[in-house]
This record gives structure tokens, C-alpha cells and sequence, in this order.
């Protein structure tokens, strides 16, 4: 009922119909290095990156989280997967996970954001549940700005996917950042 | 009480204003400094106002669209004319499910339509997920801003705060052990929560689809462990198409922290299998502000905080002296529209620097719509006796030369020889708290005829 009253004082009330506007992209263009760009906002926005070689991975992250048991690995790049999860598994039972290990879309040049799809993490709530996150992305795969990114993922099946952009925090108490709010304590970004 | 005598109770403690003030400067200024790294930054905010006014002139055919293409994607779609249907529609989902546990991220929405006291008073556990909104939560009080909700609060505060209701032990304000000891309180409560509560950043026409931004994981957290999600939006969240994305989330977390953007930016579509996902669109007032051709551009709004990090009067008199759920300028253009009477003090809350409008991500004209509001105020509200009477006296002044010249003496006179009392009293709201500054012999009028001269 109230879907009919609300849609009618919106067709009353609402002003003269006005163009949408057309995006002049050009106003956005930069000749920048996107991955070197890409590194250090993802530094900024407190997440560590590092390129590597991809018979390198395992190693890498070994050496960056040395005493972590409980992992789960959604990518046939690494082997450091100790716990199994499918789309049946309850995500409560994740709350102990140590480190998830995922593989990210696409990164932002401009922000430091990755692009992680929900199939990517088998169960939604790994990548935000798990105490460390670490994302693997190709390093051919970085683009300008965001305008760029949802062109490139235009064509998906849309079900859930969230930018990441460094690790969780907050600065609700005296504007004092801290880093590991509710989400994961650390994001580590492995260009491949 | 109105917005003076409100912000006059804020000020008693100078220190904690002067930190305020300080605090929410510097965010301004990583603003400024997030925005200049933006190639066509001033091009982006022309982008976002005028998809927004596209948005409010079909703002029907969008929410049609909207609300096709989520239930295509077996989302479910609720309309709620106002706050109470709002309300009764998510306790009525709550009932469904025989959910007694709810967790919440920031929504301006329902703490504007008051959902928890409602869901409380049905003996359901309603809490809030967003840490600076927990704080005030637990000291049973609003937001006083709406991204930084406990930036009234000190340290210290919290630290108490969190002895008595989250049993922790005194750490003198230590940031990173309070939040680490939140993060273990909340996250049993994420857990153990039948129903997570959501806002909406961004709605989608074009694909049925919304976004919640976080820098917590709040968000996330909640709905992905919850068998049930929902999302309360109002009528203005729509925005046309999913690449208008690429525009406003380049605006929002630059305008609000000067982060180039949220930790999490989830587009939510499609719920996962075996839970379910609502969607509240609601007006509660929207439709009416639409019709106000002065005011309507005010539901452009992106809830970002720009305005207040700016505003001067914000800034020196605290979110909880505008008494409405979204502060500062931007609420004191929303508010009147809601409830002249109770809200006529705001529109007065500014200087019209226009500062608000200048950093608006959406180029709402802030300080212009003040002034509208006070015009309709003056006209329609009771003004006190003293200033109907100086408003009208300096009117007479202002128009007569000859007037405005002896006035002008007179004033120079007065606070040259005049004994204090005379001119530091109630009647000059100037000089409170403040000395007038020392008067030099001449108007100008008188200064620039002798420089003429002079110079002859």
C-alpha cells in the first residue's frame, strides 16, 4: 500500500525531468604508472604489498606469517591450505581461522583496492572473518580508477563482491587509527 | 532549548572544545589533500550533482526499476511510508524468523526513525556494530556526528565506558587495547546474532543491487554469519546505473576521511543460499523535502560529513547541539523540512561562509539553503522580541545615510568612552566572550576623504 502512496508523491513532487549525464572520461586521464601506483596506495592505506615470482608464493607467505596453523587456501597457487571449506560450511565455524589466502580480480590504481568476488572466497564471510588475508593478484590485472574497474567487471554474475582496500580499522576513538577493527588484523597483497 | 543555549553547554569545557575543534579541522584537511590528488576532482563533483538531480527528476521510474531488478535476484522488497511502518516491517521480519538477536551497522536511517528503542521494547537485543556507535550506545546517547559518532568522547571517556559495561581494565585511554577489547566483545556478538541490520550507501537501479561502505568490516561481519540480512534505505540512495559507482565512491571516502576509499565497499546482490536479504525503502519526509523546489537538492546528499568537518559552528558547538539526527550544516537544511517549530533554531547555526557547499561531493548549496530557510523561518516562526527590534532599527539605519553616519558616531563614541557594562551586556551577543576591537578615530568614509585630500 504504502509502495503505491510513496511512488505517487514521488511523480507529484519531483521536479522537470533532467539529463543524465554523460561521463566525459577524458577529464580522467593520467599517464601514471598503475602498478607502482597501485603499490604504494596499498601501503597508504596500511596493507603490505610485494611482487614476486608465482613458484615464490608459499615461500613468501610462509616467511610473512611463520606460526599461523589454521589456514584455508582458495587458490590452486599455494599448498599452505591446512582447513577445507565448501559452500556448505557454516561461516561461524571460520572464527578461529589464522590466515585465508585468496585471489583477488582486479586492483585500483588510484585507491589501493582489490576486487574480491564471493565465489572467489567460497563463503562470504573468510575474507573478513580470518584473523590475516592474504590476496593474490596478477599484476597485468590493475586499472586506472574506479570508472575503469566497473567496466571490467561488467560482466559478471552479480551475487556479492566488495573492494578491499587494506586491512580493517578504526578511528572512532580520539581519530587514533588502529588497524585490526572488526575485520582482518592484515592484508598482505602478493603481485604474481 | 535551541542550538545556542545547546552549544553554550558544549563550551563550558574549553579544552575538550578546542580539541573538537582541532580534530575535525584536520580531517578537512586530509580532505583537501585526498581530493588534490584527484585528476578532475571539480569535473567529479559536477558529475555527482547532476546524476543526482537526474536521480530526484525520475526518482520514480528508478525505484520501480530498483525494486524489479532486486526480486529478480530474490531479494525482498518492503515500502515503508514513515518511521513507524519502517519500524513494524523490520520487527515483523524479526518475528518470522523468531530472531531475538540483532546486530547493526551504521544506518543513519534507523537511528532517524528510532528502530532500536522499538525492537527493544519487543525484547529483542539490538547492537551496534560500528565501534564509535557502540560507544554511544553504551553511554545511551545519539551520534553526534554521523561518520565519527562518538568525536565528542574522549579517551578517557571510553576507557570508563568500557570498565563498566565490557568489564575491561583501566589502560588511561589506551586506543589500541579498547579496541581490541571491543573487537572480542562485538565479535561474539556477531556471532551469535539471528539478524544483521544494514544501511545502504548506494541502491542500483539498473542492477537491483546496493553497496555498504565500512572501514571496520562491521557490515560484513554481521550479515555474512546472520541467517537474515536487512537493509533500510531511504528513497534518495538510488542511483541509476552500476558504473555511476565509479563516480561516487571516487567521491565519498575522500570527502569524509581523505581515504581514497573504504576499507570495504560491498555490493551486495544476491543473498547466499539458505538466508534471506531485505530491502526497507523508505520515505518518512523524502517525498515531501522533493516538492520544496528550494530545498529538494539537500537529498543529494552521500552522508559523507564533509560539511561538518568544515563548518566553523559545528566545529566549536558539538553534533548533539543541533539535537537531529544528522548535525551540521547539511541537517540544518533537513531538519526544518521535518519539524519547523522544533528545529527553527538551526538555519541560524552558521555564518553562510559557504564553506560547506565548497567541499559538498554533490555541490549541494548549503549555506544558500540556510538562508532560504531562515527567510521561511522569520516569516513563520515567533522571533525573539530583541532581535525583531534590531532586525527593524538597523533596517531604518541601513537605508538612511544620514542615520547610518550619526549611528556610526555614536558606536565609536560609546565604545571608546562608554563604561563596560554599556557595551558588554546582554543586549550585545558580540561582545560575549570576546573583546570588541579598539575603535580608531574615523569611519571610513571619514578616512578616505582625508586620504583624498592628502593626496591632492
Amino acid at each position: 500500500m504504502s509502495r503505491a502512496t510513496i511512488l505517487g508523491l514521488v511523480k507529484m513532487n519531483k521536479p522537470e525531468s533532467l539529463p543524465l549525464p554523460v561521463i566525459d572520461e577524458n577529464a580522467f586521464k593520467e599517464e601514471i604508472d598503475l602498478k607502482e601506483t597501485f603499490k604504494s596506495n596499498v601501503t597508504l592505506v596500511g596493507g603490505q604489498i610485494k611482487e614476486i615470482e608465482p613458484n615464490s608464493i608459499d615461500s613468501e607467505i610462509q616467511s610473512l606469517y611463520p606460526n599461523k596453523t589454521k589456514i584455508v587456501s582458495i587458490t590452486n597457487k599455494s599448498t599452505l591450505g591446512t582447513v577445507q571449506i565448501s559452500p556448505n560450511t557454516d561461516p561461524h565455524t571460520l572464527q578461529d581461522i589464522d590466515l585465508a589466502i585468496v585471489e583477488g580480480d582486479l586492483g585500483v590504481s588510484e585507491n589501493g583496492a582489490i576486487w574480491v568476488t564471493g565465489e572467489a572466497s567460497i563463503l562470504r564471510a573468510l575474507p573478513f572473518i580470518t584473523n590475516d588475508l592474504v590476496i593474490l593478484l596478477d599484476k597485468t590485472k590493475i586499472c586506472l580508477h574506479m570508472l575503469d574497474a566497473y567496466k571490467l567487471i561488467a560482466k559478471r554474475d552479480r551475487t556479492f563482491g566488495v573492494f578491499i582496500s587494506g586491512p580493517s580499522k578504526t578511528a572512532d576513538i580520539e581519530q587514533c587509527l588502529v588497524v585490526g577493527a572488526h575485520g582482518a588484523m592484515s592484508l598482505t597483497v602478493l603481485l604474481i | 532549548m535551541n542550538h545556542a543555549k545547546r552549544a553554550t553547554e558544549f563550551n563550558k569545557d574549553e579544552a575538550k572544545v578546542n580539541w573538537h575543534d582541532k580534530a575535525l579541522w584536520y580531517v578537512r584537511e586530509k580532505r583537501d589533500k585526498s581530493a588534490h590528488n584527484v585528476h578532475g576532482w571539480e569535473y567529479l563533483r559536477e558529475l555527482g550533482s547532476a546524476l543526482k538531480a537526474n536521480v530526484l527528476s525520475n526518482l520514480d521510474t528508478y525505484l520501480v526499476q530498483f525494486e524489479e531488478n532486486a526480486k529478480k535476484n530474490g531479494v525482498h522488497v518492503h515500502w515503508a511510508a514513515d518511521a513507524k511502518e519502517h519500524n513494524e516491517i523490520v520487527l515483523s521480519i524479526m518475528n518470522k524468523h523468531k530472531a531475538k538477536k540483532v546486530v547493526k551497522s551504521k544506518s543513519m536511517l534507523t537511528e532517524e526513525c528510532h528502530l532500536n528503542p522499538h525492537l527493544e521494547k519487543h525484547g529483542i537485543e539490538v547492537i551496534d556494530t560500528d565501534l564509535g556507535e557502540r560507544i554511544v550506545q553504551l553511554a545511551e546517547e545519539p551520534p553526534s556526528h554521523i561518520v565519527l559518532p562518538a568525536i565528542h568522547k574522549t579517551k578517557e571517556d571510553v576507557d570508563v565506558l568500557f570498565q563498566e559495561h565490557l568489564g575491561t581494565i583501566p589502560s588511561q585511554g589506551n586506543p589500541e587495547y579498547l579496541v581490541g577489547e571491543a573487537r572480542k566483545h562485538l565479535r561474539n556478538k556477531f556471532l551469535n546474532a539471528d539478524v544483521a541490520i544494514t544501511g545502504v550507501n548506494f541502491a542500483v537501479a539498473n542492477t537491483g543491487g546496493f553497496v555498504v561502505c565500512t572501514n571496520e568490516g562491521n557490515a560484513d561481519m554481521g550479515v555474512h554469519l546472520a541467517k537474515v540480512h536487512i537493509a533500510c534505505m531511504g528513497i534518495e540512495k538510488i542511483i541509476p546505473r552500476e558504473e555511476h559507482l565509479g563516480v561516487f565512491l571516487r567521491l565519498l571516502a575522500r570527502s569524509a576521511t581523505g581515504q581514497p576509499i573504504t576499507t570495504y565497499s560491498s555490493h551486495f546482490n544476491k543473498p547466499e543460499e539458505d538466508k534471506e536479504m531485505h530491502i526497507v525503502i523508505v520515505d518518512n519526509g523524502r517525498t515531501e523535502q522533493l516538492s520544496r523546489e528550494d530545498f529538494r537538492a539537500s537529498l543529494h546528499c552521500i552522508r559523507c560529513g564533509a560539511c561538518m568537518n568544515t563548518c566553523p559552528i559545528y566545529r566549536r558547538s558539538g553534533g548533539h547541539s543541533y539535537d537531529y539526527t544528522i548535525p551540521g550544516p547539511i541537517g540544518s537544511i533537513l531538519s526544518p523540512g521535518k519539524d519547523l517549530k522544533k528545529h527553527s533554531s538551526l538555519p541560524f547555526a552558521s555564518t553562510l561562509c559557504g564553506s560547506c557547499s565548497n567541499v559538498c561531493p554533490v555541490k549541494i548549496n548549503i549555506h544558500e539553503q540556510l538562508y532560504k530557510w531562515r527567510q521561511v523561518i522569520v516569516k513563520e516562526e515567533p522571533q525573539p522580541v530583541i532581535k525583531k527590534t534590531i532586525m527593524k532599527t538597523a533596517g531604518k539605519v541601513l537605508a538612511n545615510p544620514k542615520l547610518f553616519e550619526v549611528a556610526g558616531k555614536s558606536a565609536r563614541f560609546a565604545l571608546k568612552h562608554a563604561p563596560r557594562f554599556m557595551v558588554y551586556n546582554k543586549l550585545n551577543a558580540w561582545g560575549n566572550a570576546r573583546d570588541l576591537p579598539e575603535v580608531k578615530g574615523d569611519s571610513f568614509e571619514e578616512w578616505y576623504k582625508k586620504r583624498n585630500k592628502n593626496n591632492e
